[in-house]
């Protein structure tokens, strides 16, 4: 199952071009048309909105939770950056500060380590598939570097709030811009978009054990 | 025409009358309150962007990290004053981050944002409390809150020693992202050995890869 992730919507309408263009009905269109294509390739898609609706964070990460070996998507387009170009990105936590040690005197043991949990924590799901999600970033942008002259050749780490509670790998496609682009030349990149996730899909299934169906 | 009739109508044009005379002095109301809040958002942006002098400043080249393009961040060396205490250091900075871009295309975070408090805790935990104008007047997009952040973080960790990780406040609050995309709820690694190895990223976009701090939730 691959969940198609078209970002905003509703009151939210993402980024916004000079000549009225918006984020959240561009992906929507992007997020059809590539469902069309991956659903042609024989791939389950699902969208988490497929109207001008702009279900919470939670409830997209959700969807997708609800599936077993799902693989979540989030399409987005940006404000800036160079128009025609695309980024793949993966998420991206901090490093926790290690806490000092209450007891110090000779003798102390030192703390027992929490015991070990099979329940993830909501907000940092997506920790335990960050290496999946980071190949999977990479696979992607490859491709996404042949077809967007001028893109990125590796995926970025950012922290997407879309995907730190996906428990799939997860990965953010930007395309820029709505600033510099027309609403067609846009929604002409739905092709592109839909070949490179099949592909990075594909090469992803073949190098670990992640069975997309 | 019926007298019942007459007085209605004689009580409706009344009530049109009144109600035209309280549209007009409700716009004017909300005009002037339009007015005063911006006056009064010039007036804080004028005193917070007023430069700090501290006792302890002294002159030295300094690294902010301002947009080399559409799609990336690169520092640019600029001589200024720089207190010794970390935290004024650290308002000196991002005051000149946010003021003094030496163009209008390298500009990162908002003209009308405003820094309005910072502090430091003892773990190495710098906590940097932004104006609203941050969010609402930030482009949306991964890539633009992505260098917004960077840039914030990168001139921290470049130019203060000993700070550990960055929390973004909006108007004193937590906020869920930026504008929309970045997530602001976690922390931004700086100084650390765990933040990405350049050779995971370093080929695609130099400047902003290997510089995005282990941003985090």
């Amino acid at each position: 199952m691959i969940v198609l992730d078209p970002a905003h919507g509703g009151t939210d309408t993402g980024a916004r071009g000079e000549n009225g263009v918006a984020e959240k009905d561009i992906v929507l269109q992007i997020a059809r048309a590539v469902r069309e294509q991956l659903s042609r390739d024989a791939y389950r898609v699902l969208l988490t909105r497929n109207d001008d609706s702009n279900p919470s964070y939670d409830d997209r990460a959700a969807l997708a939770n609800a599936y077993r070996d799902a693989i979540f998507i989030s399409l987005h387009v940006s404000s800036t950056g160079t128009p025609g170009t695309a980024r793949a990105y993966y998420d991206q936590f901090s490093t926790p500060i290690p806490q000092p040690s209450v007891a110090t005197g000779p003798g102390a043991k030192p703390a027992a380590a929490p015991p070990a949990s099979s329940l993830a924590v909501w907000e940092q799901a997506q920790r335990p598939y960050l290496d999946t999600s980071h190949r999977l970033a990479d696979l992607i942008q490859a491709d996404l570097a042949q077809s967007f002259s001028g893109s990125p050749s590796a995926s970025i780490a950012a922290p997407v709030r879309a995907l730190r509670s996906v428990t799939e790998p997860a990965v953010a496609i930007e395309i820029s811009s709505v600033s510099g682009s027309t609403p067609d030349a846009l929604a002409a990149t739905a092709g592109p978009v839909a070949a490179a996730i099949a592909h990075g899909i594909s090469a992803l299934r073949q190098t670990s054990s992640a069975g997309v169906k | 025409m019926p007298r019942n009739l007459k007085i209605i109508l004689g009580l409706l044009a009344i009530a049109v009358v009144i109600g035209l005379i309280s549209l007009h002095s409700l716009r004017r109301h909300i005009q002037r309150l339009a007015e005063s809040r911006a006056a009064e958002e010039q007036a804080r942006h004028a005193v917070l962007a007023l430069p700090i002098s501290t006792p302890t400043d002294v002159t030295v080249k300094a690294e902010i990290f301002w947009a080399a393009g559409p799609d990336r961040i690169a520092p640019v060396e600029v001589e200024m004053p720089l207190s010794a205490d970390p935290v004024e250091r650290s308002r000196q900075l991002l005051l000149a981050l946010i003021a003094n871009p030496p163009t209008g295309g390298q500009r990162t975070l908002p003209a009308d944002t405003t820094l309005s408090s910072f502090y430091i805790l003892g773990d190495g935990t710098a906590v940097a409390d932004f104006s609203d104008a941050i969010s609402s007047e930030m482009p949306s997009g991964i890539l633009s809150e992505e260098m917004a952040v960077n840039s914030i973080a990168r001139t921290l960790e470049s130019n203060v020693p000993g700070l550990r990780r960055l929390k973004i406040l909006i108007h004193g609050q937590e906020a869920d992202t930026l504008a929309g995309n970045v997530d602001l709820t976690g922390f931004f690694d700086l100084n650390s050995a765990a933040a990405p190895p350049p050779a995971r990223s370093a080929t695609a976009v130099p400047p902003v890869a290997p510089a995005a701090p282990g941003a985090a939730h």
